[in-house]
Parts: C-alpha cells; structure tokens; sequence
C-alpha cells in the first residue's frame, strides 16, 4: 500500500528571485556610485580634458598633476592641521562627558534622573540654528570669534546626546552586580567607572569616536561662523573657499574634495561596524 | 491509512548529520509525539515534515502526495510554534483569518470561518485585541486557531506548552488532548517533556542523536523500553540503574551487584557479562534490613504528599537509589532498610545498552 | 553610602550638565530673548521691539518662500529616503550575494561632508558636462545642457535629490536593523501560509517594520530641518530664493543682512517646529511600544 502511494514525484523549483535581485542591486549600486566616482575620475584628468566633456570618459592615463597641486599648497596643509586641532579634542571631551553622564543616568538613577536625561538628549533633534546667534555673540563678548575655541566647546556641547545616550545604554548592560562587588571590595564610584565599566564598554567608545570624528571633521556651519582670517579655517570652509581660486580647475577641486574626505573615509573603511552600529543605535534608541 | 510517510529521512547541516535515516508512519488522526533530549533532532525533524528545512535524503509522503521538495505551502500543513509567532500588528481576527486572506476567500466567509475556529477555542470576546494584550494561553489558542482553520492534513506543534507556567501548561494540555478529540486530525506534537509526551500521545517517538530509539504507546515505552536510553529518558523520577555482571553459584545463574548477589532466572544472559539492572522506583520494595537483598541508608527524603520519594545510599551504586513509597510510611532519614528486587520488574541491558 | 552616591552623581555630572547648558540650553533661552529685540549682532545698544519681528514674519514674503520651500522638503524627506532605504534593505535582506558590499557602497555617501557631497552633484547637474546632461544628451539629437541648479524651477528639487543620494543609506541600515529583529518565525509562519513576496512585504513585513518607518520618517524630517551645508553649497538658497529653507533664509537674515533679532525669531519658529516633530515622533513611539513591544 505505502509503495503505491509514492506518486508525483516533485522536483526541486527553479527559483529566480536572487538572479533578478542581484541585478537590480548592481545597477542601483552603479548608479548610487556614480556620483563618487565622477569625483574619482575628475581628480584624475586634466581641466582642458573636462571642459573638453571627457570626465565620463575611461582615463587613458594617470594624470596626477591635480593632486600634486592640491598637496603642495600650504593652505590645504594649514587646514589639516586646524581641523585636526578642534576634532581630536572636541571627539576626546565629548565622549569623556557623555561617559560621565551616562554612568550616572544607567548606574546611579535618582529622582529626576530620566527628565535631566531626556533634557541632555534632546539637544541632538534641534536644528543648530536655533543656538546659533546666541553663541556667536556669547563668542563675540569672550573675544573668541576668528579662533577655533569656539568650534570645539560647541562641538563638545553638541556632543554630549549622543555620547550620554549610547553610554547609559552601554553601561546599562554591564550587569550591576558587578558594579556591586567592586563596592563591596572597597572600590569608589570612580574607580567602577575607570576599572569595570569603561573596559567592559570600550566597543561603545569606539563607535562614538567614529562617529564624533566623522561628524565633527565634516562640519560646515559652524567653522563657517566662527571663523574669517584664512590661517583659522578648517578644511571644509577651506575647500569652498578655494573654490574661488581654482574656479574652473575641475580637477583640482575634484582631487581637494577627495583629500579632505580621506581621513573620514578611512574610518569608515576601517570601523564601518562601529560607524553603522552607532548610526542606527542613536536613532532607534533616541 | 497512512496519513504521513518518513521514508529514510536524514537531513545534514553541513558535515553534521543532524537526522539519519528515519522511518516512520502516522495514521489518520493519530498523534504522535517527538520525544528526547535537546539537540536529539526532533526539532529538525518536525521542520522538515512542514519544508522550512529541506531534507539532504529520503522522502516525504502526505496523503499519498510526495510531498519531499513541495514548498511548505503547498503541504497542507499548519505549524503551532513555541513563541505563538502571531503577528504584532494584526487583531486576533485577522491573525486565525491570516490564510484565508491569502487564499482571497470572500471576507464574509473569513469572518465566519473566523467565529467559529474562536467559539471553540473559546477566544471569541477576543477577537478585536492585539496580540500583546493577551496572555500567554490566550496567544497560544490564538496560534492553534490560526492553524486550524484552514483544515490542513497534519498539525505540527514545536514545543507549543514550554513558554507557559506550570499550572496554565497542565490546562493547555487538556485543551489539546480535547481538540485533537474533536478534529480527529493527525497531529505531531514535539517536547522535551516526557510528561507532556506520556499524558498526550498515541504513540510516542523517542529520539535520539538523530536517530528514533523507540516507537510505542506510552505505557508500552514505560514498561517496555527496548534500550537503557529509553528505559532512562521516560518516566519521572527516572529508572535506577545498578551495574552488575552474571555470575554462576551452584548452578544458579546470579547477578553480583556490587557487594550484593541475587539469583535470577534469565536463560539468554551468559557467565561474566557485564550488565546494566533497571528498576522503577515503585517496583523496589522496602524490607527490614535482614530480609533485604540489599541494604540500604535513607539519606532524603521528598514528602510529595501523595507520594513520597526516599533516596538511598547503597554500596551497589554510586548513585543514590530512588525508592517511590506510601507517604504514611515511619521511614526517616538515617534509617537502615533492606530492599528487594522483584525479578519480574527487572529490565537488563548489556553494555551497548540494549535490552537483553 | 546614599549620601557618597549623591557626591558622585554631582561630580559626575557636573561637568557635563554645565558645558551643555551653557553652550546649548542657555543660547536656546536667549534666541527666545534676542527674537524680541532689534540687536543688528554689533551694537550693544539694542532696544525691545515687542512682537515685531513676529509680526514681520507674516509680512515677509521670503519668509513665507521659505517656510513652504522647508515643507516640500519635509515631504521629499519622508517619500525618498524612506521608499529607497525600504526598498534596498529588502532586496540586500534577501540573502542575496555580496549584500555586504552593496550595504557599504549604499552607506558610503553617509561619511562624506555634506561640503563634498554638495560639491560631486553641482558637477552632476553642471550643465556642459554633468553626469545627468550627458545621459540626457545620449537620448536627444540636440545637446540639452539645461543648467538644473541655475533655473528656479529645478534648483530645489536638484539639492533635495542630492541630499536624500546622502540620507538614503542612513534609512537603509535603520531598516535593516529592523528588519533583523524580525522574529525568524514568524517568517516562518509566512512560508507555511503560502504568502507570495509581494504579499509578504505588503502585509507583514512593512507593517511589521513600522518601529522603523517611524524613526526613518522622524530623522529624516529632522534632517531636513538641519539641511543648510548642502544648500549652502550647491545654490545659496538661490536663485531668486528658490531652494530657500528657514535655515538659509535664518542664516541670511542674520549674517548677511545682520537681522539677528528677526533671525532668531526664525530660528524660535525653526524651534518650535522641530519640537512638535519631536513631538509627535516620541508620542508614536510610546505608541508603538505597546503593539511591538
């Protein structure tokens, strides 16, 4: 009887969802790519080869002048060195406070504590705007308009949301039993702070420097305001700024804009993970 | 007739065979328990009878329909899952009228179908709530609602009850016990809890390692069990085990356990093999110490109220023997009894684990 | 000990909470105060003017340019990032080789300053030999080259495509996320029931992804409210004002035209704005928590 049963035997189907979709991605890819790569090439060419409308067209050879050009120019260098002045120790501060405030929002909640919290991390959901002329005439009245000063206390400032928030998240899974057995061999708050949590947390420090880093070296508008003489800028006033003296150099600029990419676009290639995590932990979570 | 087929079944992941080789027929409106340890398959094997896994050999046969590579859809199978899996955003209305929309059934029909699959899970003043708004019970008839109203062939059910408490499991079971009555649908039932498996089934599967160690009734795997896996894995407490090897004494064939010796009458066992003894603790019987063939000391005693368990230190066993007792007994802890092994309820394994 | 605790919550946070209200909560206070003055950002001796920068609000016809400009790229922000970023992180959800790659290439524009991105898409739209000219040109006998960021009938939409290119990867991997903390049986359930793809995404997945759509469409809006660099970059809010936005028309007001106490009270209504988008982003949320837990 069970013999007879075994009729219509079926096949494995042919299945042509992932073929179609992986086309479909390739060409979105290309064409979200384009853009990036226009630049790639543009770094590459000659201006009279552009102007010529030969941007699109596959480089015959390396032409390496522009960049050349862009890396032997003392402004550019200036720019470096000013952007790393304010992002190093704006990312450093801002982590360091949001640590602080984090560890007492997960660790040490009192009454009120949620309210103070949420107070802290709305200040990443407003338009910088809105505090803009108020700093500039508090800068104004200290003296401090044309130095970078200003730019990396309001970066800190700035950053503290989003550092508070992803490290009261961090540290709220590090169990507190651990927290209280380090009290109970005699440890002060600080010491759990430094010796427990923080090296049970230093995914999450690396996800704020990446993203810190990333935000803070790519900022415009506030550079933008605090900053006139050329020897302050940093380099995305500085780019916008040579734009004027390479006006039609299409090349060169192409190869600027490259090179003040580079140092975020490292950190992306590198800490992609942590950059991607803290995007969408900030958001989800906030 | 057969209502569900395995034919050489074995499924691998990778280079790990995770199901070798199993055979097995359900009837019509049969249910039929997947019994064992975690990590014995029968998980895997309930995933592929529904086609969420593929198998890597063997096949598949429901109502005479080879059903080995149909996509899961196309089985006419309904699967209740552990964590309900109901949808968050959908009422429980449209979560038990899920497949009918699918299907494009009329929504009058959804609707009425609907009324009466939640009459007789007696969800029916629940039907406008979300899923979060429900206990646990309430999710998991939802779950079984959602399966039943489409009238499948077989009804799978991974660990349904293991997310419940206690007393809301022994409630459920009933409910299932009730259901598979009144459908008189084949079902296959998957848990690691035997008591689940012995109070549910027709017929128990018990697994193990990929492999189906035993197929019966439940009484006939408790009184009967063909290995000391099985014999270990069903019933609760489990069967003591002592190990022994067989011996003659003028003439007698005999089984040292340790220091003691009992005569035993077991024409297929053979001089010096090594053995394995299992009894149920309600088959050891308390004697003064003198008659006993063994002698033991009570070192815990369970007071369960209708039942009390007593465990005992013997030399012929490191562990410690349950012995399943009357409650009014005087027995306390540090006494000296003797024990005796009734020959009849005796099971014998040799060192492979087989029944002898 | 409770009392060594409430030494070291002060200690703590100390430092933080002082930086961030003088640096943020304070300014806020003071947009409020300045917007009721004529202050011109130089001259100390500025007077109360009332609600007159209030009432010039209504008047000012850029004003009103502008707010509506904000809005239409409020609704772009919602259709496009949203639609793109569901729409890859279902075709990259689908198991579908090298997934990780197109992640990265779709997520790369993130990192990139709102500075460069403005400046690759002027040379898409450059009218001789922009990327966008020279597909079109491929397609017409006669050269097009239709300066798209110089006309005011494109120059918004042309900034906006450009900034969602940029935000489209941030939506992608929120949706992602979500779409991983998608139970795996109730997928499974999907199988069983014979749902087809379409199906499947129409009736479980994006409504079971809607945690996500919220917080896409909340940060989208909210970036856009921010969008100034790009714009800044790319038209200047012009020409003729038309990709103005309140944050370009706040910032001309304010720095071009030194309007700083009728820019603050752009940048009070810019508040007031992102408040009630905050608003109702945090009341859905609570909203939601009770149906996906």
């Amino acid at each position: 009887m069970v013999d007879q049963v075994a009729t219509l035997p079926s096949s494995r189907e042919f299945n042509p969802w992932p073929v179609g979709i992986f086309i479909c991605l390739l060409v979105l890819a290309c064409l979200f790519l384009a853009p990036t790569i226009g630049v790639m090439l543009s770094s590459i060419k000659t201006t009279r080869e552009i102007a010529e409308g030969g941007l699109w067209d596959i480089p015959t050879r390396l032409f390496l002048g522009n960049f050349v050009e862009v890396l032997a120019n003392p402004a550019v260098h200036r720019y470096f060195l000013n952007t790393f002045l304010v992002t190093v120790p704006a990312t450093a501060a801002s982590i360091a406070l949001g640590v602080l405030a984090g560890y007492v929002f997960s660790k040490l909640p009192f009454w009120g504590s949620n309210l103070l919290f949420l107070v802290l991390i709305s200040g990443m959901f407003f338009p910088p705007q809105v505090i803009l002329i108020p700093l500039f005439q508090f800068f104004n009245s200290l003296g401090l308009i044309d130095t970078l000063w200003p730019i990396i206390f309001i970066h800190t400032a700035l950053g503290i949301p989003i550092c508070t928030l992803l490290m009261r998240n961090f540290f709220a899974t590090v169990p507190n039993s651990l927290r209280e057995a380090a009290i109970l061999e005699g440890a002060n708050e600080f010491q759990v702070l430094t010796r427990v949590a923080l090296p049970l947390s230093l995914p999450a420090l690396a996800v704020l420097a990446t993203l810190q880093f990333t935000w803070i070296w790519n900022d415009f508008l506030w550079p933008l305001i605090f900053t006139q003489s050329d020897e302050k800028r940093t380099i995305m006033v500085g780019i916008v700024n040579l734009k004027g003296q390479y006006s039609v150099a299409w090349g060169v600029q192409g190869a600027l804009s490259l090179v003040a990419s580079l140092p975020t676009l490292i950190v992306f290639l590198f800490f992609q993970r942590y950059f991607i995590k803290g995007m969408t932990m900030g958001a989800v979570k906030g | 007739m057969a209502n569900l087929i395995l034919r050489n079944v074995s499924k691998a992941f990778g280079t790990t065979d995770v199901i070798k080789s199993v055979n097995l027929e359900v009837s019509h409106g049969e249910f039929v328990v997947f019994v064992g340890p975690s990590g014995c398959g029968k998980s895997t094997l309930l995933r592929l009878i529904t086609g969420l896994e593929e198998v890597t050999d063997g096949q598949i046969i429901i109502e005479d329909r080879d059903v080995t590579y149909l996509k899961p859809s196309k089985r006419e199978v309904a699967m209740v899952f552990q964590s309900y899996a109901l949808f968050p955003h959908l009422t429980v209305a449209e979560n038990i009228g899920f497949g009918l929309k699918l299907s494009k059934v009329p929504k009058d029909e959804i609707s009425a179908r609907v009324k009466e699959v939640a009459s007789v899970l007696r969800v029916e003043n629940l039907l406008a709530r979300k899923p979060r708004q429900l206990s646990g019970g309430q999710r998991q008839r939802v779950a079984i609602g959602r399966s039943i109203i489409r009238q499948p062939k077989v009804f799978l059910f991974d660990e349904p009850l293991s997310n419940l408490d206690a007393a809301l499991r022994v409630v459920m079971r009933i409910e299932i016990t009730r259901l598979h009555q009144n459908l008189g649908a084949t079902m296959i039932y998957v848990t690691h809890d035997q008591t689940e498996a012995m109070t549910l089934a027709d017929r128990i599967v018990v697994l193990n390692e990929g492999r189906i160690e035993q197929v019966g009734s439940p009484l006939k795997l408790y009184e009967n069990p063909i290995n000391r896996f099985v014999a270990g894995f069903i019933g609760s407490p489990a069967m003591n085990f002592i190990k022994g090897t067989i011996d003659t004494d003028d003439n007698k064939m005999i089984a040292r356990l340790g220091p003691y010796t009992m005569e035993i009458n077991k024409p297929n066992l053979n001089q010096g093999m090594e053995i394995e003894v299992g009894i149920r603790p309600e088959h050891i019987a308390i004697v003064s110490p003198e008659e006993g063939i063994l002698t033991a000391e009570v070192e815990i005693i369970e007071k369960l109220g209708v039942e009390s368990m007593l465990y005992l230190k013997t030399e012929a066993s490191e562990e410690l023997l349950t012995v399943r007792t009357d409650p009014k007994h005087t027995i306390g802890t540090g006494d000296r009894l003797g024990l005796k092994l009734p020959e009849s309820e005796l099971h014998f394994f040799d060192q492979k684990g087989d029944l002898v | 000990m409770e009392k060594s605790a409430w030494i070291w919550r002060v200690v703590f946070l100390a430092a933080p909470v002082a930086v961030f209200s003088i640096l943020v909560l304070w300014p806020l206070f003071s947009s409020f105060f300045y917007s009721f003055t004529n202050w011109n950002g130089f001259n100390p001796n500025y007077k109360f003017v009332g609600f007159d920068n209030y009432a010039k609000i209504w008047t000012d016809r850029l004003f009103l340019n502008a707010i509506i400009n904000t809005f239409v790229w409020m609704v772009a922000a919602i259709l496009l990032p949203t639609l793109l970023g569901l729409g890859f992180a279902l075709l990259i959800d689908s198991n579908v080789p090298g997934g990780k790659v197109f992640k990265s290439i779709f997520y790369l524009p993130i990192c990139l300053s709102a500075v460069v991105v403005g400046q690759i898409w002027t040379w898409i739209y450059q009218p001789d030999w922009g990327l966008l000219n020279t597909l079109i040109n491929f397609f017409l006998a006669e050269p097009l080259n239709y300066p798209w960021l110089a006309k005011p009938d494109t120059s918004l939409g042309s900034v906006i495509i450009a900034w969602s290119w940029q935000q489209t990867g941030l939506s992608m991997v929120i949706y992602l996320a979500g779409l991983t903390s998608i139970s795996e049986e109730l997928l499974e359930v999907c199988e069983i029931e014979g749902t087809s793809t379409w199906q499947k995404i129409r009736l479980v997945l994006v409504p079971l992804l809607t945690p996500a759509t919220v917080v896409v469409i909340a940060l989208s809006v909210i970036n856009s409210l921010k969008g100034f660099d790009i714009l800044y970059i790319m038209t200047g809010g012009g020409p003729f004002h038309s990709s103005d936005t309140l944050a370009m028309h706040m910032y001309n007001e304010s720095f071009k035209k030194y309007m700083m106490g009728y820019g603050s009270a752009i940048s009070v209504v810019l508040f007031l704005l992102a408040l009630v988008i905050i608003g109702i982003y945090f009341r859905e949320l609570r909203r939601l928590d009770e149906i996906y837990g």
